[in-house]
């Protein structure tokens, strides 16, 4: 381009429009090139997703929700007990198919159980309860609960799916 | 040389894929077939319900349908389909496989599902067959895709009372899918491989002059099949001597019996279930089935039955039921294996009418006096062994009452032929048998004989003085003698056929399970209770460019080949050659 149609047009410009022609600012650095275009990126995915998604999942295998939601008060022990017995196989075979779940500690409830006293347990594995010296370094004590760990999780993608949607109404057509 | 022989149960209701690598010390394994489980949701099992669902064109969220190996199906196969069917059941195809041998209905129309309402694009029993195998074949390269489909050695199984026709749409829906040529294997033959595959030593569990009989009941059919053991220079032969007629009753009709008499209970309390309700309790009554009818005295009394509410109330809709072992047991025991004498008879097909198209189900549920009326037609036979295979034996009851009926026709109480993993070998003992007898066919293992399971004839009109109003009666040509085994051919040089050139040519053609001796070439003067008419077959020869002629005297050849396909062949004098086709097209009218 030669210098002076560029600075004809700059100054011209500059003084109708108020800014410079667009490839003249990018050829003198007064303005950074417009980006290419690029494709649209895959939906985000939220870290609230994959809660959802189980409880998606648990709704549409076992009814899970249906049943924490539904106010139960006035069923008496026999009625709740025949759903629960049909739920709690679903949920539990639902559970299982997509979490690992794995005992922390795998010992006898009621039982003494050994730990390591050179350092304070992990508190994500390990809570300590009762007579707890300030240092908490213990030997060991009575396993009260073995705790859990998801040794793996295992979701299918979500896709277009819309994880809010927990179950769809269903309209049966006559 | 294939690398892999895999062996295919082609099922009403579960389809199955096991393979065994071809070399010397090959053993047999089960494949976990990927499929949907739920929309977006894939899992590998080790069954493929052979459930086809259409789906609407906005039913599922977009990419929910995905395979791994296909973005967008046009149908969803397997236990997603099967799920969405009990929600939707018109767009649901089902039990395909039983249509394949309908006399009622061209299986290569689009029938399925007899209930779709306008605009669901139907599919023929044909193509959804094409589309199971097509399935299993794309799951196998999926999972592995360094052994091509085409390159293995690929056995199917069907019924052993599927007739010629049938049997060679299920290699055409084979073919269809993308497979080498297949060979056809009948499922209780399959099911005895499957426990000579489990007991390497077989040789000292039977004995020449032995008989064993294998009830396969499966899903949709229920099957039987005798093979004699015999001896030749010092070795066991075994050969498969009589097969049953086709029996349209299996596991499933028992399972829906339970389920219909509970259904029943339910509505004696003004309880009307709806299709997903009482999807659940068909699938609750077949648990509670197993463990009513478990073998040990220890079973209990009743089981529970829990019917969820439906919305969102689930506790406040729940309905508690139950079934007691006292009606599980009436409703199977002795509706399905009642205790009869050994000259029981199943009451007679009726006739259905032509207008009606559907499934021809047996018209008596009784297995043990289907099995009884078997045993007689094979010659009274009287076996010594006794081989179970199917789901519906998982209670062990039903095992027992078997075993009960058939000693009481016997000198000698029937030894078992026990599977050391029958548990897990009921459901999945085809497959496996038809990938051992993959491996024998390539020198590793022993081979039933056994040949064509019937005789089949070609119809000839007697030239008697017409009487008006009454058709020429029907005479049955031997073309195909019972036993005719793989590789071999029969031809008919003495009797000749004139056909018109340019015009097809149909021949009535019939087929018998139980007369056996009749040689080929034989005429029966009269066509007895004992033969049934199929579909008719036909040919059609081409005028030959600048010749004149009109007419071609043709004589019948029959070759099986050495996959066990049955092929009718015309053959001119001057040696040309024209196949002759089941017309599947004019069943409609047969």
């Amino acid at each position: 381009m030669s210098r002076i149609s560029s600075a004809f047009r700059s100054f011209f410009a500059i003084l109708f429009s108020g800014t410079l022609p667009e490839d003249i600012a990018v050829e003198f650095g007064y303005a950074k090139p417009a980006p290419p275009p690029v494709a649209p990126e895959p939906p985000k995915i939220k870290p609230a997703d994959g809660a959802l998604q189980m409880l998606q999942i648990l709704q549409r295998d076992s009814r899970l929700i249906d049943f924490l939601m539904e106010d139960i008060a006035s069923y008496s022990d026999d009625q709740i007990g025949a759903a629960v017995r049909s739920l709690h196989a679903d949920c539990r075979a639902s559970l299982t198919r997509h979490v690992t779940l794995e005992a922390m500690l795998d010992g006898v409830e009621g039982t003494y159980q050994k730990l390591d006293s050179s350092k304070a347990p992990d508190p994500n594995r390990v809570k300590l309860i009762g007579n707890v010296p300030a240092s908490g370094k213990v030997p060991g004590g009575t396993l009260r609960h073995r705790g859990w760990s998801a040794s793996s999780v295992n979701l299918p993608p979500l896709g277009k799916q819309d994880p809010t949607a927990i179950s769809p109404a269903e309209i049966e057509v006559d | 040389m294939p690398q892999y022989s895999i062996g295919i149960d082609l099922g009403t209701t579960n389809s199955a894929l096991a393979y065994a690598e071809i070399g010397e010390t090959s053993s047999v394994h089960q494949f976990s077939i990927s499929q949907l489980t739920n929309p977006g949701e894939i899992g590998a099992l080790d069954l493929l319900p052979s459930f086809l669902y259409i789906p609407g064109e906005r039913e599922f969220v977009e990419g929910s349908l995905a395979l791994p190996w296909q973005a967008n199906p046009p149908y969803v196969i397997g236990r997603m389909a099967r799920q969405r069917g009990v929600e939707n059941a018109n767009r649901l195809v089902s039990s395909a496989k039983s249509w394949l041998s309908n006399q009622f209905a061209d299986p290569t129309q689009p029938l399925l599902p007899l209930a779709a309402p306008e605009g669901v694009p139907k599919v023929s029993p044909l193509e959804a067959s094409r589309q199971f195998l097509e399935h299993l074949k794309l799951a196998w390269e999926n999972a592995n895709p360094d052994s091509k489909f085409v390159d293995q050695s690929v056995l199917i199984t069907v019924p052993a009372s599927f007739d010629a026709a049938a049997r060679q749409l299920t290699q055409r829906a084979a073919e269809m899918a993308g497979y080498p040529e297949v060979t056809i294997l009948e499922e209780p033959q399959a099911a005895f491989y499957a426990w000579i595959e489990r007991h390497p030593d077989w040789r000292e569990q039977v004995h020449p002059g032995d008989l064993i009989l294998v009830v396969d009941i499966g899903g949709g059919t229920t099957d039987f099949t005798l093979i004699s053991v015999t001896e030749k220079a010092g070795e066991l032969q075994l050969e498969r001597v009589a097969v049953g007629q086709h029996l349209l009753l299996g596991g499933d009709n028992m399972d829906l019996a339970v389920a219909r008499f509970a259904e029943q209970q339910f509505a004696q309390k003004n309880v009307k279930l709806d299709a997903l309700q009482f999807h659940s309790l068909w699938q609750q009554c077949r648990a509670a089935k197993e463990v009513l009818l478990a073998s040990d005295e220890n079973a209990p009394a009743d089981q529970p039955l829990t019917i969820l509410g439906r919305g969102t109330g689930l506790v406040g809709g729940t309905i508690r039921g139950k079934i007691s072992r006292d009606d599980v047991r009436t409703l199977l025991l002795d509706g399905f294996f009642p205790v009869v004498a050994v000259d029981a008879m199943p009451q007679k097909q009726r006739r259905i009418a032509l207008t009606e198209v559907g499934l021809n189900y047996a018209s008596d549920p009784a297995v043990t006096k289907h099995l009884a009326r078997f045993l007689a037609l094979a010659g009274n036979a009287r076996p010594t062994h006794v081989l179970l295979n199917g789901g519906v034996l998982q209670a062990g009851a039903i095992e027992h009452r078997i075993f009960e009926v058939l000693n009481s026709w016997l000198d000698a109480p029937a030894k078992e032929l026990r599977s050391n993993a029958k548990e897990s070998d009921l459901m999945h003992a085809v497959a496996r048998g038809a990938a051992y007898y993959g491996l024998a066919k390539h020198g590793n293992g022993v081979r039933i004989r056994g040949g064509v399971p019937r005789t089949y004839y070609v119809g000839i009109e007697s030239t008697m003085p017409a009487v008006p109003g009454l058709p020429a009666p029907m005479k049955a040509l031997t073309v195909v003698p019972f036993g005719l085994e793989e590789g071999s051919k029969v031809q008919l040089p003495q009797r000749r056929f004139a056909l018109i050139v340019g015009e097809p040519a149909e021949f009535r053609f019939f087929s018998s399970v139980s007369r056996k001796h009749d040689e080929p070439g034989f005429l029966i003067e009269e066509i007895g209770d004992d033969i049934e008419e199929l579909a008719p077959i036909e040919v059609s020869l081409p005028a030959r460019e600048g010749s004149p002629e009109q007419v071609v005297p043709v004589t019948l050849e029959t070759n099986v080949t050495e996959t066990g396909m049955l092929e009718l062949w015309c053959v001119a004098t001057d040696g040309r050659r024209w196949k002759l086709e089941f017309n599947v097209r004019e069943r409609a009218a047969a």
